[in-house]
């Protein structure tokens, strides 16, 4: 993938199905999340939200259907840190390995230089405790971690899964900031989350998937319509 | 590849419990085979090559649930998310842990038979026992190795430490423990595991004729390699099938 390319991949979403063990997790779900906006992804517990960032990031299979990044699958791009940094839990680090000992490893599988870890460390704000182990971190501290291990390839996509959760409130205004950056700067961002004031707050586009299916997928203004994020929200999944 | 094979072998180096295990691994066969040869537990026959490998059922258990547990713990941890994710290709990633395993094991594997050649040559009285030949403690190596991508391979299969340590054990300890209840059979599962691997290779007299593999110690060590194998192209399958 050429440099302009890398910074301008859309994530595409077509027809996915999932079915385990006879139940239907994800029902043909079709969205696109666009290079230069920040896409939230939308939905109860237990919609398919994690399923579906798992089989844009070849994690889960699909039954049928695709998800691709850049026009192919991700596991098909040669350098897939440059590609798409993934934030899906703030435990992916091992709790006796230093902060500057998991970005190393992250490093060294995609052939960065040395110089991505310090960078990434200052990026997110953990220089200052880089040689604690991730399990003395506080939640906040290893959540800012895992996106320090999703941005440290400076990739064209980024796939954030609940990254709000254990943040205090001056980091949750850091990552809205640097979410919005990112965008402006031509990366693709989806982000799934429960906070509907940071959606309204600096995303551009909603998909809301209610029980495996895409029940609404658009521009942010479209969806609320002078409403509230989350009166429109709960209207569409709780139909009150 | 040579990156993620390198980011494996960071990942044991990045970790105290990992890496002091691999020691930990790599000192149990020179320090038991040092217990046998300096409480006087070898026989007039035995030479310095096969008091060496007298701790090799304990360095296989080492570095077996110890591939087993590193392996697992990528799961139980769940670390194993960033894995996938850095280096999506499943075909790459096993290639590159098998590599880094087998890596990690050969050598340890290695300074552990020089070091207890070494040892029990330095303790045992002069004159009495003969060399032997250093070369057969080499099968010592290949079944460390072999005994490691074993564990490593069930760790991923299972995704279980406990579990997978378990095997491990069982893989080694079983053939020789059961062998009388196999029948015919007890010359190939028995001849061929690990540990009878070793002895065949280092002092064959010393096992019953029925517990000798067909076509001697370099036959039953190629078909210990050969089993390894299989197991690592099931744990591969299972990383490309299960995990995405």
């Amino acid at each position: 993938m050429a440099e302009g390319e890398r910074r301008t991949a859309a994530i595409v979403v077509e027809d996915a199905t999932k079915v385990i063990d006879g139940v239907t997790v994800l029902d043909g779900v079709s969205f696109a999340a666009l290079p230069g906006r920040v896409t939230a992804f939308v939905g109860p517990n237990g919609a398919g939200k994690t399923t579906t960032l798992r089989a844009i990031l070849g994690i889960d299979h699909l039954t049928s259907g695709r998800a691709i990044i850049g026009g192919r699958p991700f596991r098909e791009h040669r350098r897939p840190v440059q590609v798409a940094g993934a934030l899906l839990t703030p435990d992916a680090a091992h709790p006796r390995r230093t902060a500057r000992g998991h970005l190393t490893v992250v490093a060294a599988s995609n052939d960065l230089p040395r110089s991505a870890v310090d960078a990434a460390l200052h990026l997110v704000g953990i220089a200052d405790i880089a040689d604690l182990p991730a399990g003395q971190m506080s939640l906040g501290m290893r959540q800012r971690l895992a996106l320090g291990t999703a941005l440290i390839g400076d990739p064209a996509v980024l796939i954030l899964d609940e990254p709000h959760n254990g943040l205090d409130a001056g980091a949750i205004r850091w990552l809205r900031v640097i979410l919005r950056e990112l965008a402006d700067g031509g990366r693709t961002v989806l982000v799934s989350t429960h906070l509907m004031t940071e959606i309204e707050a600096f995303c551009d586009d909603v998909v809301v998937i209610d029980q495996g299916r895409v029940v609404m997928a658009g521009p942010l203004g479209h969806f609320v319509g002078g409403e509230s994020m989350e009166q429109r929200y709960l209207d569409m999944v709780e139909g009150g | 590849m040579r990156a993620a094979w390198r980011a494996e072998l960071l990942k044991v180096a990045t970790v105290r419990g990992q890496w002091l295990g691999a020691v930990i691994a790599m000192l149990a066969l020179p320090a038991v085979s040092l217990l046998v040869a300096a409480t006087g537990g070898l026989g007039t026959g035995d030479t310095v090559t096969s008091g060496a490998a007298t701790g090799s059922v304990a360095g296989l258990l080492a570095f077996g649930i110890w591939a087993a547990t590193v392996a697992a713990g990528e799961y139980a941890q769940q670390t194993m998310v960033v894995s996938l994710t850095t280096v999506p290709r499943r075909s790459v990633l096993f290639s590159a842990k098998l590599a880094a395993m087998g890596c990690i094991a050969a050598v340890g594997g290695l300074v552990s038979v020089v070091t207890a050649w070494l040892v029990v040559w330095a303790v045992l009285p002069t004159g009495v026992h003969h060399s032997g030949d250093p070369l057969a403690l080499v099968s010592v190596v290949l079944a460390i190795v072999a005994v490691s991508v074993l564990g490593l391979a069930v760790g991923l299969m299972s995704k279980s430490p406990a579990a997978s340590a378990s095997i491990v054990v069982v893989a080694v300890l079983l053939p020789k423990a059961a062998g009388g209840l196999l029948g015919g059979l007890q010359r190939w599962v028995v001849g061929a595991s690990p540990g009878t691997v070793i002895t065949q290779a280092v002092g064959g007299a010393q096992l019953p004729h029925n517990q000798m593999f067909p076509g001697g110690a370099a036959a039953a060590t190629v078909t210990m390699l050969l089993v390894a194998t299989v197991v690592a192209v099931g744990g591969a399958l299972t990383l490309l099938r299960r995990d995405g």
